[in-house]
């Protein structure tokens, strides 16, 4: 085993703690085989014995430090502790069928909450979408139509002219319109995108930073 | 032969060491391990609980191109190791009366 090897057991073994405590630890050691030099190499991973054996002190101390009460001597609270862990499981199949009644009205009108909230965001978005293809569409339509009119025409040239002119005009605002809510999509959806995948994504992530913190009391 | 050694006895051992001078973990095994019998991977522990009660600050400097992790004693630790000397003085005296005679009572 080479160091490299010995610090990927050593995280392996350490994978269990908090992301802060493990970082801490394993700098430690880095720097340990750093201060002890290359050569020393083969020594420190001899003298420090199993990856997991180092990682079993680091964890048995954090055990002691972190609160779980501190009474390691004194078995009663340690009893009530788990007492609290543990739900009796006929406790929670009556819980569970008390809270049927309450319980499945309240999910339906949660869901139907959902739901509206859902089709309300759903339509603004389409009609922020059909706002920004439609109008710029019409106008280049509208250009189109008028300047192909304009040859019809074309016996009354000044109208013939009038009319090619706003055609022009209006086929050129539609252009600038389109590169307008182009770049307004490309500066805006990205962010916009992500701020939503954020949005999704926090309930996860606080729920497993949670679970990841009560691991690492836990044990 | 040997005595183990208490986790009380070995938090006032390494305050003791890192009061002289701030250092780093390496250097401190080396120092402890002079005197007694320690296994390499006995002191992070020590010095990341001392470091969380308030007893050790960390403080990181420039070495060969990389930070180097120093310990650093904090008033709270000097407190800490007076009450560790006397602790101790107190704990050799009764063993030193046992030992050697009443001289200390």
């Amino acid at each position: 085993m080479n160091r490299t090897e010995y610090m990927a057991a050593l995280r392996r073994a350490l994978s269990v703690l908090p992301e802060e405590e493990r970082a801490s630890a394993l700098r430690y050691y880095e720097e340990y085989f750093d201060d002890a030099g290359p050569e020393n190499e083969e020594k420190v991973i001899a003298d420090l014995g199993a990856p997991e054996k180092v990682a079993g002190q680091i964890l048995a101390d954090y055990r002691e430090v972190t609160p779980v009460p501190p009474a390691s001597d004194n078995a009663a609270p340690q009893q009530n502790k788990r007492r609290w862990n543990g739900i009796n499981p006929w406790l929670l199949v009556v819980l569970v069928l008390l809270a049927i009644p309450i319980g499945i009205p309240l999910a339906g009108v949660l869901i139907g909450l959902l739901v509206t909230l859902f089709g309300v965001v759903l339509s603004i978005v389409l009609m922020v979408l059909a706002f920004a293809v439609v109008v710029p569409l019409c106008l280049l339509a509208a250009g189109v139509i008028l300047c192909g009119m304009s040859f019809v025409l074309w016996s009354m040239p000044a109208s013939a002219v009038m009319t090619l002119g706003c055609g022009l005009a209006l086929f050129a605002l539609g252009v600038l319109l389109s590169l307008l809510i182009i770049k307004l999509c490309i500066l805006f959806v990205p962010p916009l995108f992500r701020a939503f995948v954020a949005l999704l994504r926090w309930p996860i992530d606080k729920w497993r930073g949670r679970t990841h913190k009560n691991g690492g009391d836990a044990k | 032969m040997s005595y183990p050694i208490a986790s009380s006895l070995l938090d006032g051992i390494v305050l003791a060491v890192v009061e002289r001078e701030s250092t780093y973990g390496y250097r401190i095994t080396q120092d402890v391990q002079k005197v007694l019998e320690i296994s390499e991977s006995t002191l992070y522990p020590v010095l990341r609980r001392l470091q969380k009660d308030g007893y050790l600050s960390i403080y990181d400097e420039a070495f060969a191109g990389r930070n180097r992790r120093y310990y650093k004693i904090t008033e709270h630790g000097r407190v800490q190791l007076r009450q560790h000397r006397i602790d101790w003085q107190n704990y050799r005296n009764g063993i030193d009366a046992i030992f050697f005679g009443g001289n200390h009572q």
